[in-house]
């Protein structure tokens, strides 16, 4: 195939486009804003989650926190022009928001009474953005699908690690409130998924392309804002005695279109 | 007066529409030119997450409530263009997102604070650019409260000044946050002073003056803003702004307005 495909995926007016079942005004209606009512922070008093819990719970309020970080690399980039992602990643900000949100209600709730909430300057290398402004702009077009299959493989990780988290610890208020997060996470990933694999799909450049990528991004994403020390902490607190599902999310990401083999999250781990 | 940005994402919803009468623009439709001014006004709305992708570039995202502020901002913008197409829509004109797209691949997003940026470059990523952000984003936001509550007024359409006034209260918030912490930062360094005077004075424009064909800024900017009453209210803004330290004596607003010919 000729370099072409980029464009069909850009100029597609009528013909095929990504993700086409992924309603983005509809999701936007029905975003997830504040859990705060359904939290259950009273419950923690009598039941109070680990330490461990605890320390995994603030790793993913600061990763789920950071979505400028994210966007900033993203809008950057020929992604921003895309009006249906833009318009979902809005929506996308806004969830996660509110998911950083109630993670930092509960750590609260386990903190003596008048605790202050965080709110120290977040961690990120600022200097490289522009250089990589410009190398993504000479891209163009297939870093839109380096940026969709970005955000499939955090979602399938992240959403692995909450799963994890309500396991190990057994707590069945933490155990809801995370079954809530999920159902806000599945949504995200739809759309992500669909986009990456339509854009893999069509374009050779955007497979070679998000190939070198994935491998050379520190997982999760947002890991950066944290040292390595506690990201190494935190995905061996949840994945080592259980390496099949490391495992599985590696397998999945086999199945993105020319990325194979890659075993991202395995490496990630350490395991 | 500080912002209380824990109160102000709490209380950040979607703008609401669906309790007015819409099926009063089909027995009462709005004129052609208050169609263009709004078809205008929906694609900024639309567009502000590029204006975001500008901000985000020096490091004033990293403070968590410029962050908060930043998510809720953005999502409460995407819903004013969404509301306006609504109206639109109720005239049969379609706003959708393969046309967004189409203007931001034409004309492409060009950052007006770019060539500034350029010629300062060690100083972008400095802490004293964050203060030309939010003086700029104060701008950007006194002007569409003014923008609204004046086409309110003029087409006196109990729909849609209703519809307008709601959103002009959402933006008299962001006024408040970009205007608190411009004041804050402002006052704080005479060097962003000398920053924040040098970049509106040779970069500003009217809000989507960047992204939109310039026959559209100047339909909308004189349908606004034209007559001694617009006047007032482009001198309104100047005011606003040069009451911010160090920015006293400038007149952004009323200079680029006469570049488009509008209150000459
Ligand atoms: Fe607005
Ligand atoms: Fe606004």
């Amino acid at each position: 195939m000729p370099e072409q495909p980029e464009a069909s995926v850009e100029t597609a007016g009528g013909g095929a486009f990504p993700a086409p079942h992924f309603d983005v005004r509809d999701f936007a209606r029905t975003a997830a804003g504040s859990h705060r009512e359904r939290l259950g922070l009273e419950s923690y008093r009598s039941a109070r989650l680990t330490d461990d819990t605890l320390r995994a719970l603030r790793y993913l309020q600061i990763i789920e926190r950071a979505t400028m970080t994210h966007l900033r690399s993203v809008l950057v980039t020929a992604t921003h022009k895309d009006a249906r992602i833009t318009a979902f990643l809005v929506t996308w900000a806004y969830e996660k928001y509110w998911i950083a949100d109630a993670l930092e209600q509960i750590i609260l709730a386990h903190q003596p009474e008048g605790a202050e909430a965080d709110r120290s300057p977040f961690i990120t290398p600022v200097e490289r953005t522009i250089r990589e402004s410009i190398v993504a702009n000479i891209i163009g077009v297939p870093m839109i699908a380096v940026h969709m299959a970005l955000g499939t493989v955090d979602e399938w990780l992240t959403q692995a690690a909450y799963r994890r988290l309500a396991d190990l610890d057994g707590n069945p208020q933490l155990a809801q409130t995370i079954a809530e997060f999920l159902e806000v996470k599945e949504r995200q990933l739809d759309f992500f998924e669909a986009q990456a694999r339509f854009r893999l799909t069509e374009s050779p450049r955007a497979r070679s392309l998000t190939r070198k990528r994935l491998a050379r991004t520190p997982w999760p994403i947002g890991a950066k804002a944290e040292p390595d020390s506690e990201t190494r902490w935190f995905l061996t607190h949840l994945f080592s005695g259980a390496p099949e599902v490391v495992d599985e999310i590696d397998a999945r990401v086999d199945t993105l279109p020319g990325q194979s083999g890659l075993r991202l999250i395995r490496k990630a781990a350490r395991l | 007066m500080a912002f209380d940005i824990d109160k102000y994402t709490a209380t950040s919803v979607s703008v609401a529409w669906q309790d007015l009468d819409f099926d009063e623009f089909e027995s009462n439709p709005l004129p052609e030119s208050t169609l263009r001014s709004l078809r205008y006004m929906c694609d900024i709305e639309y567009h502000t997450v590029c204006y975001l992708r500008d901000l985000l570039v020096t490091p004033s995202h990293k403070e968590a409530d410029v962050s908060a502020f930043m998510t809720m901002w953005n999502r409460e913008e995407f819903w004013h263009g969404e509301a306006l197409a609504a109206v639109l829509g109720k005239h049969g004109v379609v706003v959708d997102f393969d046309q967004l797209k189409a203007t931001r691949l034409k004309l492409g997003w060009k950052d007006r604070l770019d060539p500034i940026k350029q010629s300062l470059l060690g100083n972008i990523v400095g802490k004293d650019f964050i203060a030309v952000h939010m003086i700029w984003g104060a701008a950007n936001e006194w002007s569409a409260v003014a923008a609204y509550n004046r086409l309110a007024d003029l087409e006196g359409h109990p729909v849609l000044a209703e519809l307008l006034r709601r959103i002009a209260k959402q933006e008299a918030r962001h006024v408040a946050f970009y205007a608190t912490q411009a004041r804050e930062r402002l006052a704080k360094s005479k060097k962003a002073q000398v920053l924040a005077r040098f970049a509106l004075k040779n970069a500003w424009g009217p809000v989507g003056s960047s992204v939109m064909e310039p026959e559209e800024v100047t339909h909308v900017m004189g349908h606004l803003f034209a007559g001694d009453e617009g006047l007032r209210e482009i001198r309104k803004l100047d005011e606003h702004i040069s009451r911010m330290p160090g920015l006293e004596g400038l007149t952004i607003v009323e200079t680029s307005m006469k570049k488009y010919g509008v209150a000459a």
